[in-house]
């Protein structure tokens, strides 16, 4: 059987779409025959899309959406309450726009709590504002005598569908439960239109997409207005971390490329004899790069989508709005699964231009290329690192004024592109001075010196990974080590904060600030004994009095400022803590658990009219009528570390000197055991019928969480990427460790050479992603107002030295143990 | 007009004091239908020979000939075409691709030059069925013997219509059975106006060839003709005190 002439006479020259078919077909038939040999690849991708699928879906559900109040709209207006020109202005607007959506909220207080609802008018079947109403059960008020509530306030006033309720002086019917899905924390009751008399917020949602905005108005808000005012939105932030996440996989995946394309080096030396042209082969090793890319992208996703749907429920009742199964950031989902599959693509550009650069002939005796030279110049990535430095310092001079991220994303990327055009040259630096060092360490540099243009990007990949692991160190260290404005967990699990409406947040609880009025001893008297109810609900062994003053401190000086509650140290306070009178000296003003405290200079009490009359002027010293400037400061590692608990206490002397009033503001909470969910949800309620407010502890992780954590993904990123580099490096010179072997060097010079190998590039991949991040924070924080260079004076010594010597030391460890074995050469690798 | 023909073709590797001479000088025409085997000790520029007359490589000087069009100053495109439709190569190591099947295998060229999948795999299959191996068509290499990998080794170097076969050591890795049927199948192809060009050290097999060219040092130091006995091959080729 031959082929037709017209068959002959139609093929094109280069193969056509047969040819790039047939191609593309062996590629996906060999990752799916030797997909095990990249798997880290393809793990480190389907990881990144999984991670960024759960985490931006977390993310940006987590915290109310800054766009739910729009409903179905597209503008929305705020009026603070009825005016003349209000009520024109919206006539005029619904006549212009065709129709408009007006929601009416007078705020009413529960009485007997601090916590108050929304009396609240709306058309349930607006065209706007629909999304933000939905029916539990009943049915929505249609006359003036019904009310319809949400669960909240039916708990309140003790209500139910079919109860009677008078509130501001009119009784009405409850027909029904009803919510708002976009925010379960909205308590409200809902009447008929027109029912609320007297509203202190008036919103209208709208339609004006067809008209200029400006004409509308400053209280006239869109999804656009809002998204420029929330440039750091978690989109955004996700969008930059996936991209340098996909950056960095981009560059292991370059070293796991090349180890795939030279293995099959004889496969595609015979696609090259039986007539395949340099576009084919390098068809074949794009194609792998990109079908790993797309199934690890693919994976990925359906993995992170089934862990959503698996942690949707609990984050719906966690983040108190109705979360929709299709909910997440679709576009950045895209962009995960865009940059993922482009970074394995590009990742196999280089590996595929290498393929057509080795003879067919080379190539079908399994000869790898020779050792490509590479430049050797450092100037170009000290360039770049100059360059990064200098961004890094525009985006802290320019974060107060809220721009910056800009130029942090360029500094990063520019200290990223130095990094890896840096170490090649490093690599020769290593060779020179490995010189005089035994054989096998000599021979390993030299080779790491030799492969470079492999071994290079290696590196790269790794002092990127140490890079990023670092940084996320060195500002959490920053951050975390500054006793001025502490940063941290708020309590322990064990410790539980109740408030007055006196206590540091005012009548609000936390997150609220300012201190609260006095109050009767009567009620004081009350609330300790339901504060005690509550403590000996929980089982507590310490239950502390807290006292506040008019008091706080400040640091006289540019930056942080001191933040945390500054409770008085009275006897009970202290006996509590294990603290004995004797041990505090007798001029002692303040006396703080945080490190280096008591060392801090320009350090002021202010009290009493200090911020009614002006607050601070930058004069030095403070004014003494209401000021005092250096006060005493003493350090004790006996009081709690939590940023909300009594970590820093203005002593009785100083209260008496400075004529202070305490006032009772809290009672402290302390148990053997951590609080169940169950205890808490308890405390709040009783707390909250009191008139109390508690403070468990929150969701903020440690310094060291973090910090180890950081420690910990650096380390293993950078093991991988060893553990597939030292596999190609010892492959490419299997033949020189035959020819070792046969001049009677032993197993444990083969394996000192893998152990060296491993261990050099763990140390210099370690000392090079240090450093660059050293250069990075240190960057940025010289011209910042807020964090000065004195910030990076908590070096996080452990984590460094897990870095910087146990890494490299597993490393060699590792690679010792591993080459037991004498690896296979290449040219004696067979094909099938 | 020769299908292959090699004229004054040298080739050096190295430069200056590493320069080596592969081949030197070598005039070598092998016609349609013929069979043409190159026999020589290690090193003395056999595989070059052949990767040269397979376009593979470039000679230092000389011209290469192949079907009348001058190998030599094609562009790394024109030679790859060259390849697709008018050469085949059968290597001692099969060099069957992984992944794919046999079937597969042998229609790749076909496809690589452009001819739809259907058509490259009907062809595919009548080339197997040609050697026998249609009920392993869809057999991968890992699952085929060494003998049934070689064949259809062949079936690939001999698919469409290709005219000029390339054969470095085919039975190198057979045993005498399996080997003699590769060149009995080379023979055959030969006979359907196939050109065949085959390095091997087993005289024998060489004896099949209906010329013999001894290469010693990267030159052809003679050429003999069939029909000969094994024997006289054999003791023409003991004659180099380097032969392995």
């Amino acid at each position: 059987m031959s082929l037709d002439s017209e068959s002959l006479a139609r093929r094109p020259s280069d193969g056509g779409v047969p040819a790039r078919r047939a191609v593309t077909r062996w590629a996906w038939r060999l990752l799916r025959r030797e997909w095990r040999q990249q798997s880290l690849v393809l793990a480190l991708i389907a990881i990144a899309v999984a991670v960024t699928t759960v985490g931006v879906g977390v993310s940006t559900n987590t915290p109310l959406s800054p766009y739910v109040g729009f409903g179905n709209a597209t503008d929305l207006a705020t009026f603070s309450n009825y005016s003349t020109s209000t009520t024109a202005k919206i006539a005029s607007w619904h006549q212009r726009f065709g129709a408009t959506d007006v929601i009416e909220n007078q705020s009413v207080t529960i009485p007997g709590s601090v916590e108050a609802f929304d009396l609240r008018s709306q058309n349930p079947h607006g065209p706007y504002g629909q999304p933000l109403l939905s029916l539990v059960s009943g049915h929505f008020p249609t006359n003036a005598s019904q009310v319809a509530v949400t669960s909240g306030v039916a708990t309140n006033f003790n209500l139910r569908v079919g109860s009677s309720w008078r509130e501001l002086g009119v009784t009405r019917k409850v027909v029904g439960i009803v919510e708002n899905p976009k925010n379960l924390l909205d308590e409200f009751a809902l009447v008929n239109l027109g029912q609320v008399t007297s509203p202190n917020e008036v919103t209208v949602l709208f339609d004006a997409s067809r008209i200029g905005k400006s004409s509308l108005g400053s209280n006239v808000i869109t999804p656009a207005s809002v998204a420029q005012n929330n440039v750091l939105n978690p989109q955004t932030i996700s969008i930059v971390l996936v991209t340098m996440a996909m950056l960095l996989i981009g560059l292991v995946a370059i070293a796991g490329f090349t180890v795939i394309a030279q293995r099959r080096l004889r496969s595609i030396g015979m696609l090259g004899a039986l007539g395949a042209t340099d576009d084919h082969i390098k068809l074949v090793v794009r194609a792998n790069g990109f079908f790993v890319g797309l199934v690890g992208a693919v994976l990925g996703f359906v993995v992170g989508f089934a862990a959503w749907l698996a942690y949707r429920p609990i984050l719906q009742s966690s983040a108190h709005h109705v979360i929709g199964v299709f909910q997440l950031p679709w576009i950045v989902i895209v962009v995960a699964v865009v940059l993922a599959v482009a970074a394995a693509f590009f990742a196999s550009t280089r590996p595929a231009r290498a393929m057509t650069m080795i003879s067919t002939v080379s190539a079908l005796a399994g000869r790898p290329a020779p050792p490509k030279k590479l430049r050797r110049s450092a100037v170009p990535g000290i360039i770049f690192a100059v360059a990064a430095f200098f961004l890094l310092g525009a985006a802290g001079a320019s974060g107060g004024n809220g721009i910056g991220p800009g130029e942090v994303v360029l500094g990063f990327v520019g200290l990223t592109v130095a990094v890896v055009l840096l170490s090649p040259f490093l690599l020769t630096v290593l060779d020179r001075f490995s010189r005089r060092a035994p054989l096998a360490i000599r021979m390993a540099m030299r080779d790491l010196a030799r492969y470079r243009a492999r071994s290079g990007s290696a590196l790269g990949a790794i002092s990127v990974g140490v890079l990023i692991a670092m940084v996320v160190i060195i500002a959490s260290a920053a951050r975390f080590g500054n006793v001025l404005d502490y940063a941290g967990p708020n309590v322990s699990s064990t410790q539980l904060l109740i408030y007055t409406p006196n206590g540091p947040y005012g009548p609000g609880g936390p997150g609220n600030s300012g201190n609260g009025g006095g109050g009767s001893s009567e009620s004081i008297a009350t609330m300790r004994r339901d504060a005690h109810d509550i403590a000996a609900a929980l089982g507590s062994n310490k239950f502390v009095k807290l006292e506040t003053t008019s008091a706080t401190l400040q640091h006289a000086a540019p930056g942080r400022s001191y933040s945390g509650p500054l409770y008085v140290a009275t006897p009970q306070l202290l006996k509590a803590f294990g603290i004995k009178m004797s041990t505090i000296k007798a001029t002692t003003e303040i006396l703080s658990m945080r490190p280096g405290f008591a060392g801090i200079t320009k350090m002021q009490i202010v009290y009493g009219n200090y911020f009614a009359n002006g607050g601070p002027n930058g004069a030095w010293p403070c004014p003494t009528s209401d000021c005092l400037a250096n006060p005493s400061m003493q350090g004790t590692r006996a009081l709690p570390a939590g940023t909300s608990a009594p970590n820093t206490v203005i002593t009785e002397y100083a209260v008496h000197r400075l004529g202070l009033a305490p006032i009772t503001s809290g009672w402290f909470v302390q148990t053997s055991t951590p609080f169940s969910a169950a205890q808490l949800t308890g405390a709040r309620a009783t707390a909250a019928a009191d008139g109390l407010s508690i403070e468990s502890k929150s969701t903020i992780p440690t310094s060291a969480t973090i910090i180890n954590w950081a420690t910990l993904v650096g380390i293993l990123l950078a093991l991988g990427v060893l553990a597939m580099t030292i596999g190609l490096i010892r492959s490419e010179t299997a033949a020189d460790l035959r020819i070792l072997s046969a001049t009677g060097a032993s197993t444990r010079t083969r394996r000192s050479l893998t152990a060296a190998t491993a261990g050099a590039l763990a140390l210099v991949g370690a000392v090079v992603g240090t450093a660059a991040a050293y250069l990075a924070m240190v960057g940025f924080s010289r011209t910042s107002a807020l964090d000065g260079l004195s910030s990076l004076g908590s070096v996080p010594v452990a984590n460094l030295l897990a870095i910087l010597i146990a890494m490299p030391l597993v490393a060699s460890i590792v690679g010792w143990l591993a080459a037991w074995r004498e690896p296979r050469g290449l040219s004696g690798q067979m094909i099938q | 007009m020769s299908m292959l023909e090699l004229r004054n073709v040298s080739k050096v590797y190295g430069e200056g004091t590493t320069e080596v001479d592969a081949i030197s000088n070598i005039d070598l025409a092998v016609e349609r239908g013929s069979l043409v085997a190159i026999m020589g000790p290690s090193g003395s520029g056999k595989s070059t020979l052949l990767t040269i007359a397979g376009s593979l490589e470039q000679p230092t000087t000389g011209d290469v000939m192949i079907n009348g069009s001058n190998v030599v100053g094609m562009s790394r495109n024109d030679r790859a075409r060259l390849r697709r439709r008018t050469i085949g190569y059968v290597f001692q190591d099969f060099n069957l691709l992984a992944g794919l099947t046999a079937v597969e295998n042998v229609s790749l060229p076909l496809e690589l030059d452009g001819i739809s999948m259907k058509k490259a795999r009907a062809q595919g299959m009548s080339a197997l069925h040609e050697l026998g191996l249609s009920d392993r068509a869809e057999s991968f290499p890992d699952q085929l013997s060494g003998g049934e990998r070689q064949r259809v080794a062949i079936a690939r170097a001999v698919v469409g219509e290709r005219s000029l076969l390339l054969a470095d050591e085919p039975s190198g890795a057979l045993d005498s059975v399996n080997g003699e049927a590769v060149m009995r199948m080379i023979l055959t192809a030969c006979h359907g106006g196939v050109a065949a060009l085959v390095v091997t050290h087993d005289a024998k097999l060489a004896s099949w060839a209906d010329r013999v060219v001894f290469l010693r040092d990267g030159k052809a130091v003679d050429e003999t003709l069939p029909p000969q006995r094994p024997e006289d091959l054999l003791s023409h080729d003991a004659s180099n005190p380097s032969e392995s």
